[in-house]
């Protein structure tokens, strides 16, 4: 019956009819099934994977724009940049890769007149793949080099730090070694932050460094000295306006430059700095209230402490108080009046005006002081006048700081707005009074010590030391010494902290053969007091003004025949 | 009845494709676009990384002394130039008075 129903024409059509149907199910599920595939497909394909491989050139475009991030700039308390970076082109060379080395060494020296031959032959010779030909290339000679069309050559581009300023407060900037890193200054106590692209601004003022500079360096030159330092210091918050070493260096050489240059004198070199410590020693007689202003000291013969001999350079015939030791710088004086507050309170005012340890300046290059501390009544002595006790001059300025800043703490810093104030009282308001007045009297009496340092109308006031210089294999040199001034000014109201000192000046014929810090330091004071206060704002003041004489006490000075002979 | 879905399936998916494959190209091409904007960026700070480095340089304070001096003729100022308003007001007082006695 089956096969007979094979033939019967109603079946057939209608099971052709149901496979049909059947197909064309299969088909459109197979369609549905093609175009979801392709569907999905162009979906994963339009989203943006950075690592497909159809965006390798996406990749290599994002890769060339998005470099290391420059190192961050150093600027000056203006803005002026003091240390950028900038990119530029280095050339290097793959040996395996060139093919006829004498063409290629002929069109190099053709280009690059400076290399020579038998270095690029030796290079070229290596089996290494890459070889440094030139660290740094200019644009022109990039254009060259592609136009020559050297074969084996190739080009990379690498951050170059440079300093426009050259010289100018190099030692405060320090430097940075071949691989960007910071080795020396501020570029390296903040090698982190710059390498992350922070910017730092620091207190320094480019013009007052200049300034500075320029002046400290003049006067090195009139003198034969073989250095010096200077500082300038915002005397209430501890801000440097300006800190000079000298010899100095250009910045972008540092690797090529002599070691004695790239010692920093007013942070890193430890000194005696003489009479300038007398202030010190007056200020802690005010303060232990053991001695003031009235107390007299016999200064007429020579003092004998153990073996030594202590003397003054001008010797008085009469006893004199403690103004009278600043402004006349008695070491005899000095003495008698350190041996009064003794061993015990020297040592702990030192320790609180911070001439005891390392400061806490923003660069690595700081010298620690060297004090003879056995507590001996003679060391107390020297140690009154500036003899036995080594220390920068930058902890010099921070303790003249504290002395006229009403007895509050001064540390140094380098970096602008820094917030950090501590309020720690050393002296008492009454004393930095006193301190301010004898001070002033140093420049501004004729008996006075640093006469060539006034300026008129800047109420200058401060202290100068001369000390002979520790010979290296023991005691004093009689022929070379150190002259240090160091004040503030205007002392009615001090703003501004200044602290030279001289390394080893010799006497010349317009100072009489003289080669003390009045005839050295204290000129070098009044000419950069005269240029740098009226950028600093600071303005001179007449002495009929009603608030010339404010906060300034008077004290009488007796000159070197008015005393009453003993 | 089959056949009117299945065309509309189709033509569905080839627009989704189609306009997939456009959005893809347009979103790679506003990528590559975007990079090299980026990248025009950092050449032009790069440049004016270069530039502000040239006018420090032009800028520093010894240069600028040497001009000063040599080609404007300018000089320091002395305390006898600058006078405190408050100071002149004094000074013409005491000058005043000392012409009226």
């Amino acid at each position: 019956m089956k096969i007979f129903d094979f033939f019967d024409l109603d079946i057939r059509k209608q099971n052709q009819s149901e496979f049909r149907k059947i197909k064309l199910l299969v088909c459109t599920l197979l369609l549905i099934m093609s175009f979801t595939i392709i569907g999905y497909r162009t979906i994963s394909l339009a989203s943006i994977n950075k690592k497909n491989i159809s965006n390798t050139a996406y990749t290599k475009i994002e890769n060339n724009s998005f470099q290391k991030n420059l190192r961050g700039n150093i600027y000056d308390r203006n803005k002026k940049i003091l240390a950028t970076s900038i990119s530029t082109l280095s050339l290097y060379a793959n040996p395996q890769e060139i093919l006829n080395k004498n063409q290629t060494i002929t069109k190099l020296i053709k280009i690059f007149p400076n290399l020579k031959k038998e270095d690029l032959s030796k290079k070229l010779s290596s089996n290494k793949k890459h070889i440094n030909l030139l660290r740094e290339i200019s644009p022109r000679e990039y254009a060259s080099l592609l136009s020559a069309g050297i074969e084996g050559l190739n080009i990379k581009t690498i951050n170059k730090r440079i300093y426009p300023n050259n010289s100018l407060a190099s030692h405060i900037l320090g430097a940075t070694d071949i691989d960007g890193k910071g080795i020396a200054g501020v570029e390296k106590k903040f090698d982190s932050q710059l390498q992350s692209g922070r910017d730092l601004t620091l207190s320094i003022h480019a013009g007052i460094q200049h300034i500075t500079r320029t002046l400290l360096l003049d006067q090195i030159k009139k003198f034969e000295a073989e250095g010096g330092a200077g500082i300038i210091m915002n005397a209430k918050n501890g801000e440097l306006i300006s800190v000079v070493s000298l010899p100095d260096y250009n910045a972008n050489n540092y690797n090529s430059i002599l070691n004695e240059n790239l010692f920093n004198k007013a942070t890193k070199g430890i000194y005696e700095l003489g009479s300038t410590l007398k202030l010190i020693t007056a200020a802690i007689a005010f303060e232990s209230n053991l001695i003031n202003e009235n107390d007299v000291f016999d200064v007429s013969k020579p003092l004998k402490v153990s073996s030594r001999i202590i003397n003054d350079f001008h010797p008085l015939n009469y006893a004199i108080n403690i103004p009278e030791v600043i402004v006349h710088s008695s070491n005899i004086g000095s003495a008698k009046i350190a041996e009064k507050f003794g061993s015990s309170t020297q040592l702990k005012y030192l320790r609180s005006l911070g001439l005891l340890n390392m400061l806490s300046l923003e660069i690595p290059e700081l010298g620690k002081p060297q004090v003879i501390m056995d507590k001996k009544v003679l060391s107390t002595m020297t140690i009154s006048y500036g003899h036995g006790i080594s220390i920068t001059p930058m902890h010099l300025a921070s303790a003249t700081a504290t002395i006229v800043n009403s007895g509050f703490k001064v540390d140094p810093t380098l970096i602008r707005g820094k917030t950090e104030k501590k309020n720690e009282l050393i002296i008492s308001e009454e004393t930095s009074i006193k301190m301010r007045s004898i001070m002033r009297l140093v420049v501004s009496n004729k008996n006075g010590t640093a006469k060539k340092a006034e300026a008129p109308g800047y109420l200058i006031g401060g202290k100068t030391g001369t000390a002979e210089k520790i010979n290296p294999s023991g005691g004093y040199s009689k022929k070379e010494n150190i002259v240090a001034f160091t004040g503030a000014f205007p002392m009615n109201n001090p703003e501004f902290i200044i602290t030279v000192m001289i390394d080893n000046p010799k006497g010349q014929k317009f100072s009489l053969g003289y080669r003390t810090a009045g005839w050295v330091a204290a000129p070098i004071v009044k000419k950069l007091v005269t240029r740098v206060a009226p950028i600093l704002g600071v303005r001179p003041q007449l002495e009929s003004s009603s608030k010339f004489f404010n906060n300034l006490l008077d004290f009488e000075i007796r000159g070197k025949n008015h005393g009453a002979n003993l | 009845m089959i056949r009117y879905p299945s065309f509309l399936i189709f033509f569905v998916i080839l627009f989704v494709g189609i306009s997939l494959y456009q959005i893809k190209h347009f979103i790679t091409k506003k990528e590559i676009e975007l990079s090299h904007i980026k990248k025009n960026i950092k050449t032009v700070q790069t440049d004016i990384n270069i530039l502000n480095a040239e006018l420090s340089y032009l800028k520093r304070p010894d240069r600028i002394e040497k001009i000063a001096i040599n080609k404007l003729g300018l000089r320091e100022i002395l305390p006898t130039d600058i006078w405190n308003l408050t100071d002149l007001v004094d000074a013409t007082d005491i000058l005043n008075n000392g012409e009226k006695k």
